[in-house]
């Protein structure tokens, strides 16, 4: 049964990113399978208004205030008005929103509950719990997350981490992993490139040794780690390179410490690398090193196996679910640990005991976008009732039948107001009457909406016509000149 | 009453020339008519009456001429010393006494704006029309009506080899998303929008799209562009 999908996130192309690759994947295969995929986000610099991607993924760029890191400033209902618009002009039936720390997800979920349409969220990141700033993203995301139908989380640790912030069911989370195209990170030695057989490269004891570091450079990314153990490593390895590519506002660090220590002959630093050009860096060096302190999923180390690449990182976040063991070294997210870790990749390297040439075809058959459709498609079914309860949740949950007393009998979140109410007012003793409040205003808002710009004063879009079905297309008579 | 949606005429004096009309007027019926002579004729009074009211207040005011010269006409019709006596009349009748203690009542702060917000007001014309004429082998004329009845419709023509492509987009309008037809015109940054007051509605958009397409350029030629066209 194919959906109207809406993708809203204030992250998208042309900003790089997991986020941004990731709702740009999945759009695409789940057109592939049939559906009608648009993506909202806010206006970039030179690339504004109603834009359309390849293969039809329509992408409605809206004019919006920008105030940090590529987040719009939240309004809570300013952007109703224009997200009612685009909902119904494109005949949308799931709103499925990406990454916690955008208002515009958020925005876009409550409206959408307001409107009658179900809900997804994707989150890609992980939080904390302490600090002043995690403790009000946390209050947002129960808000945004009270009443929503579904939540992907893109591995174990990010569900347990999303639940525990945002105080969920954990059966409404499911995990979807995020995925490579792997055709996209083939290794030097792919058969694509050369017609001889795969030979197993043969390290000597000599031979240099390149470590990779890919990753944009700031605090959460772990380059202080990175900073402290390189002339470490470079100091207990002779014939060892470094090669670092990325940006941020701690290369200055970077940059400072290779200085210091007289390294720029065996540190290349290339700067901000464009996503395509990500893999002919990697092909480059042996070992990948990922230093993060926090991470959700990590792709970047799946892009690293794909390209033939043994992968030190350490072991926070989601990254332990990643990859199995025998691609990669994990260290503790601490110097003396990271050192010790890379000396074990470089020794397992020359000692010839890692078959780096397989990882290719490994990371091919455990990641693929299709897949993540597929699943994604399964949580549609899901939420729009389509697939029984007892399906999507499992039978001893179907038969716990009184598991949420606002959940209707069809196994959907009802849309009724005073449903959504009761799940709002549960967020706290004040917040809960705030949000209730704030759920009030958006549903007259939205009455107003109804009488100022009534729903038959809008045009529908036009599809862009799908490819299974040529023979309707031709019926038509129509080719739009996009 | 006297508006209603925007909608589109088709007119085809010849085979080779076709002209869309999109007009917030509706077609004139004998009460219809009536009507628009009746708000005409409101119209002028009311904004009679604000002109003499300003003519009494100016007439309080410092500057005014002395009013000591008057008596009978001048020979001379329409001539500068008539105008004075007429006026003259006028201030003098009653209406011009009633406007006067009006006048005298209210301060310039208010009269001012105030007179000048319903001259504009009245001023204004109560339809828009925007038309797109198509002539093959020449090119296309856009027009659109003016808002108020001072200044004249403002129209722009675009030779057939200026003219790059003819197509329908999407854009972000207040807080709405319209589809609009745009020309592409060969040498020039912003492209022109075809009836840029009225927008109206995607169905009327893509019909004259086809229209124009298929009167511009002829069948063999038309094809190339469609296969060619960009967007």
């Amino acid at each position: 049964m194919p959906y109207n999908i809406a993708m809203v996130s204030d992250f998208f192309f042309p900003q790089p990113g997991g986020v941004e690759s990731h709702m740009y994947q999945l759009s695409t295969k789940l057109i592939d399978r049939g559906h009608k995929v648009i993506v909202i986000t806010h206006a970039y610099e030179g690339r504004t208004g109603v834009r359309y991607l390849t293969n039809g993924l329509k992408v409605y760029h809206v004019p919006f205030l920008i105030i940090y890191r590529a987040s719009t400033f939240p309004t809570v209902f300013s952007f109703l008005p224009i997200f009612r618009n685009i909902v119904i002009r494109e005949e949308i039936e799931i709103v499925h929103g990406h990454g916690s720390l955008s208002s515009f997800c958020i925005e876009a979920i409550l409206h959408a509950r307001t409107m009658g349409i179900r809900t997804v969220f994707t989150d890609h990141s992980l939080f904390g719990f302490a600090d002043a700033g995690s403790i009000l993203t946390n209050k947002l995301l129960k808000f945004a997350l009270s009443d929503v139908d579904h939540v992907i989380c893109v591995s174990h640790t990010c569900k347990e981490n999303t639940v525990l912030r945002a105080s969920l069911d954990p059966l409404m989370v499911s995990v979807i992993p995020n995925a490579v195209v792997a055709e996209n990170f083939r290794p030097l030695s792919h058969p694509a490139y050369s017609d001889t057989a795969i030979l197993p490269q043969h390290l000597g004891p000599h031979d240099t040794i390149t470590i990779v570091v890919i990753s944009r450079l700031f605090y959460n990314k772990g380059t202080d780690l990175l900073v402290a153990a390189i002339p470490r490593i470079l100091a207990s390895h002779p014939n060892v390179r470094f090669i670092i590519a990325g940006s941020g506002p701690k290369a200055i660090d970077l940059e400072q410490m290779l200085e210091r220590n007289v390294l720029q002959d065996r540190v290349e630093m290339l700067g901000p690398v464009r996503h395509e050009e990500v893999r002919d860096v990697m092909v480059r060096g042996h070992i990948y090193l990922h230093p993060s302190l926090t991470e959700a999923f990590g792709t970047v180390i799946v892009e690293a196996a794909s390209c033939g690449l043994y992968v030190v990182c350490t072991q926070v976040g989601g990254i332990p679910e990643v990859l199995p063991a025998h691609m990669t070294v994990f260290a503790k997210p601490e110097e003396d640990d990271l050192v010790a870790a890379t000396g074990r990749a470089i020794a397992a390297l020359r000692a010839n005991k890692v078959r780096t040439e397989k990882f290719h075809d490994q990371v091919k058959m455990m990641y693929s976008w299709t897949d993540v459709a597929e699943r994604t498609e399964r949580v549609y079914d899901g939420i729009s009732g389509a697939l029984s309860e007892a399906d999507f949740y499992g039978y001893e949950a179907a038969d716990a039948a009184s598991w949420s007393a606002t959940r209707g009998r069809a196994g959907v979140q009802s849309f009724a107001l005073i449903d959504r109410l009761k799940r709002y007012y549960g967020c706290g003793i004040w917040a809960g009457k705030l949000f209730c409040l704030c759920v009030v205003i958006d549903y007259l808002l939205f009455l107003m909406l109804e009488f100022w710009a009534p729903r038959d004063a809008i045009d529908i879009a036009r599809s862009w016509p799908k490819k299974l079905r040529e023979e309707k297309v031709a019926g038509d008579g129509s080719s739009f000149p996009k | 009453m006297l508006t209603t949606q925007p909608h589109l005429r088709v007119r085809r004096p010849s085979p080779t020339t076709v002209e869309y009309t999109i007009s917030t007027s509706p077609t004139l019926t004998l009460p219809l008519r009536l009507l628009l002579v009746t708000t005409i004729i409101l119209r002028l009074l009311v904004g009679f009456s604000i002109l003499l009211l300003l003519y009494s207040k100016y007439l309080l005011s410092n500057f005014a001429p002395d009013s000591s010269t008057r008596g009978l006409p001048p020979a001379a019709f329409l001539s500068y010393d008539y105008i004075a006596y007429v006026l003259g009349q006028i201030h003098t009748s009653r209406a011009g006494v009633l406007s006067t203690r009006l006048a005298t009542l209210t301060p310039y702060s208010l009269l001012l704006p105030l007179s000048f917000l319903v001259l504009h007001i009245l001023l204004r014309r109560p339809h828009t029309t925007e038309s797109l004429l198509v002539l093959r082998g020449l090119g296309i004329q856009t027009s659109t009506s003016s808002a108020s009845y001072l200044s004249s419709a403002t129209t722009r023509f675009i030779p057939t080899e200026k003219v790059q492509d003819i197509l329908v987009n999407e854009a972000f309008r207040g807080f709405e998303v319209r589809y609009y037809l745009v020309v592409v015109v060969e040498g020039e940054e912003e492209v022109v929008v075809v009836f840029p007051r009225l927008l109206p509605r995607r169905v009327i958009v893509e019909k004259v799209w086809r229209g124009v397409r298929g009167c511009l350029w002829e069948k063999g030629k038309e094809d190339r562009v469609v296969s060619g066209g960009k967007g």
